[in-house]
């Protein structure tokens, strides 16, 4: 118990760890130290580290509150920013489309959650399924080209550094910065640790989620213009954002019970996942046993912070653990 | 397990027992023994140990140094000294589960079969049957869904279920309760005294611990002040005690502000004599009680003033207190600081942007005013009730709110801070606040301008300045039939 008080880790420190452990073994697998994996992992962590920042400021809202329709989302806003720039001819108006396509959907999650009271991971996994419906609609005989420009754009590399990956970061440092000196972002956190509490000390605890699921939506529906230029629009281009987006923010060290956010962590989370995938296709798993591990990795994870946490935060009231101090709550919370 | 030996009906027996936490020094040397039957009253500020000194009597938490026996044994089991039970303050129920699931929970040695649930469900309401006659609370209700009062009588009647029970401790017991149930506890607790249970009875209520204790022990900075036979001790030998200036002051009221004052806070009501439309108002500067028997309408009232948007006109900017710190105030994970500006730093900021120097200053300011343990930087979730409370109380008046709402917030703490916290309402309504404050204990209203009695939803009686008195409130909270008029 004191070990656990007195060692100040900041709770990012673990995902980038994970990381260098895993490049570690990239680099003992193939026996080259070589900054192409690097390279390769930091032009592909910009998206997951959008998607990821946007589940994290879900998360970060409370218990129950989680945004499932990700990959939906980010399929779906690929499809509409590639024919809108291919139709009109300007990247902005497709950007904005797929933008205004993530805030849509999010729309649908927010009214279900706030005015049905619908349980945020039903609401949102509904809103998905309506966003999927357009989708497969889109993929039907769709044969728009992503624009070169913009493809280029996101290929280019400054010191070897994908650009896109300098503004994704800058990004993740404004969010950081945000989080603790504005308004805003402390009522975000207020409202995660204790809505109750944050809503009778003057927080608009419902605006605060609402505009999450927004951000979320927002984040999503640019990653997936993104995304689709970078690949190619597919229906299923989303997909393993599902479980990654939430995987990378817990593994971050964003409380899944919320009220605590870590934008730097969703960096190390994303590097450390896709580093890992690149391992483990290097030593020749095949996806299943991936998703095994990588599913295990994150339950791993939720309960090493949830018995951390409980150490820590229950260190002189563990006479009294109630529900609400609990660091991890069961999501049934959610139906209040 | 090893055992120690002690004298046969040795219940507690404490030797040199320290603890510290982190640079806190929570209890030193402590010596303290407990017979079977022995009905003792635990006293002290908050922070003077009390807390500690139960958690290491219930075994949850290991001595430093020391030695702490109970029923014999010296070291604790997983969950605790076999035969030890205590019920908490902020009560140990899991809110998502029945009342019945939470007796279960606890209960050592049930039945594992298809029949525990049934089981379970009959013990506790028998007990609850038992102990608080007219309860009200069902078997299958979440606890969560059960009013403060409720959660504490299931808190307590739980605690009694071990089949070989020796040692019950009870933390602020009577905090939420209503005049009969904690006649009816006490009387329960003395029963069980007389079975041969020791009881330990930690409240900051001095004349209820000397009407029911055998033996008062004060603790003052983590050790034992001294110990004291109740027959005949007073309440202000037992503060004298537990040191410091400790008699609740009383601060002079004028209860005159004029008409002429705007009105800041106003719901409609009715006259419970002649239920005719009678308005709740609040002028600026003011401080307005609302009084009378705990449950009788006066929680919707506050809730009515915090919800009301204004007609018309500027909006009233308002802070609440709650009573109820653990689930409605604290915010866990943040410190001293985080915690007391939540409310503030908006009006403190610019275009959303936290002005942190000035955030500081008031932090720095509140802190010291009101002497919160700890300090700035003090993790809330460690502090004990009483500094919570100081700090939700902070955070409201901290902020420029010109209404402040208090839900009975003044419960388990410390005349001490009691004294801080009257003295502060009272500045910052000179300073021109509007205060609305209901308080279950009749004696603070006398800190207030004008007090509404409140009986079944309905304004019972109106008392102004000197008219407010203890007497007077108990009179007005209660029905007299012959002029009531028949309630809808």
């Amino acid at each position: 118990m004191n070990f656990a008080r007195r060692l100040v880790v900041p709770p990012w420190a673990w995902s980038f760890l994970f990381a260098a452990l895993v490049l570690l073994g990239i680099f003992a697998t193939t026996h080259t130290v070589g900054t192409g994996t690097i390279g390769l992992a930091l032009s592909l962590a910009p998206y997951l580290v959008m998607v990821g920042s946007g589940q994290m400021l879900v998360i970060s809202a409370g218990p129950g509150n989680i945004d499932v329709s990700v990959p939906q989302v980010i399929s779906l806003s690929g499809f509409v920013a590639v024919s809108v720039t291919s139709g009109t001819g300007s990247i902005t108006l497709g950007l904005l489309a797929a933008a205004g396509t993530g805030l849509a959907v999010a729309a649908i999650s927010v009214i279900a959650i706030a005015f049905i009271k619908i349980p945020p991971i039903v609401a949102t996994l509904a809103s998905g399924l309506i966003a999927s419906s357009f989708t497969l609609t889109f993929a039907n005989g769709f044969d728009a080209e992503p624009s070169s420009a913009l493809s280029e754009f996101l290929r280019l590399r400054l010191a070897g550094i994908p650009v896109i990956a300098i503004m994704t970061a800058a990004f993740s440092v404004l969010l950081a910065v945000a989080l603790h000196r504005t308004v805003a972002g402390r009522w975000l956190l207020a409202a995660g640790q204790n809505g109750r509490a944050a809503e009778l000390a003057g927080v608009p605890t419902a605006w605060v989620t609402a505009s999450t699921y927004f951000a979320s939506g927002l984040l999503s529906g640019l990653a997936g213009a993104l995304l689709a230029t970078y690949i190619a629009p597919t229906a299923d281009l989303g997909t393993t954002y599902q479980l990654d987006s939430i995987a990378v923010v817990v593994i971050g060290g964003t409380l899944i019970s919320g009220g605590r956010a870590v934008p730097a962590g969703v960096w190390g989370g994303a590097l450390f996942f896709i580093l890992l995938d690149s391992f483990l296709n290097l030593i020749g798993w095949n996806l299943a046993g991936q998703n095994i591990l990588k599913g295990l990795l994150v339950l791993a994870v939720l309960f090493l912070a949830g018995g951390t946490a409980g150490v820590r935060r229950g260190a002189r009231r563990a006479a009294a653990p109630t529900t609400e101090q609990l660091d991890i709550q069961p999501a049934a919370d959610a139906r209040r | 397990m090893s055992t120690t030996t002690t004298a046969p009906d040795l219940v507690v027996q404490v030797r040199h027992a320290s603890k510290t936490y982190g640079p806190t020094r929570a209890l030193s040397a402590i010596d303290l023994d407990i017979r079977a039957g022995d009905i003792v009253g635990v006293v002290g500020h908050n922070g003077a140990g009390k807390s500690t000194l139960m958690r290491l009597l219930a075994g949850i938490e290991p001595t430093d140094s020391g030695t702490v026996s109970v029923a014999g044994r010296s070291k604790s089991a997983r969950g605790g000294f076999p035969g030890a039970r205590m019920a908490y303050q902020e009560t140990n129920l899991a809110n998502e589960l029945s009342v019945g699931d939470n007796a279960y929970l606890s209960a050592v040695g049930s039945p594992r079969g298809a029949r525990w649930r049934k089981h379970a469900e009959e013990r506790i309401l028998s007990r609850l049957d038992e102990m608080f006659p007219g309860h009200g609370i069902r078997a299958a209700t979440w606890v969560g869904d059960l009013s403060l009062a409720q959660r504490q009588m299931v808190e307590i009647a739980r605690a009694t279920l071990d089949d070989d029970l020796r040692l019950l401790i009870l933390d602020e017991p009577t905090e939420s309760l209503t005049g009969g149930a904690t006649e009816a506890l006490y009387d329960a607790v003395r029963r069980m005294s007389a079975a041969g249970v020791a009881v330990i009875l930690i409240s900051h209520r001095i004349r209820e611990v000397l009407e029911v204790a055998h033996r008062v022990v004060v603790l003052r900075d983590g050790a034992v002040a001294s110990e004291h036979a109740a027959a005949g001790l007073t309440e202000d030998d037992v503060l004298r005690a537990m040191g410091g200036s400790d008699v609740e002051i009383v601060l002079p009221v004028t209860g005159a502000v004029s008409i002429d004052v705007p009105i800041v806070a106003e719901v409609p009501a009715r006259d419970a004599r002649t239920g005719t439309a009678r308005p709740i108002q609040a002028r600026r500067g003011e401080v307005v009680g609302l009084a009378g028997i705990a449950g009788q309408g006066q929680e919707v009232i506050l809730a009515a003033l915090w919800n009301a948007r204004e007609r018309a006109r500027r909006r009233v900017k308002k802070a609440y207190v709650p009573g109820d710190r653990q689930r409605s105030g604290i915010l866990p994970l943040w410190n001293v600081a985080d915690n007391l500006n939540i409310t503030a730093m908006r009006s403190l900021g610019r275009w959303g942007l936290r002005n942190t120097a000035a955030e500081r200053e008031v932090v720095d300011r509140w802190v010291h005013l009101l002497n919160v343990r700890g300090g700035v930087e003090a993790q809330m979730a460690g502090l004990s009730g009483g500094n919570q409370q100081k700090v939700i109380v902070a955070r409201a008046f901290a902020s420029d709110a010109e209404l402040v709402l208090l839900d009975d917030p003044f419960r388990g703490v410390d005349v001490h801070t009691k004294n801080d916290l009257y003295r502060l309402i009272r500045d910052e309504a000179a300073r021109g606040r509007t205060v609305v404050w209901y308080s279950s204990e009749n004696a603070e209203m006398r800190h207030c301008d004008r007090v509404y009695v409140v009986r079944a939803g309905r304004i019972a009686a109106e008392l102004r300045g000197q008219e407010i008195n203890e007497e007077r409130i108990i009179a007005e909270s209660f029905v007299i039939a012959d002029d009531e008029e028949v309630a809808e």
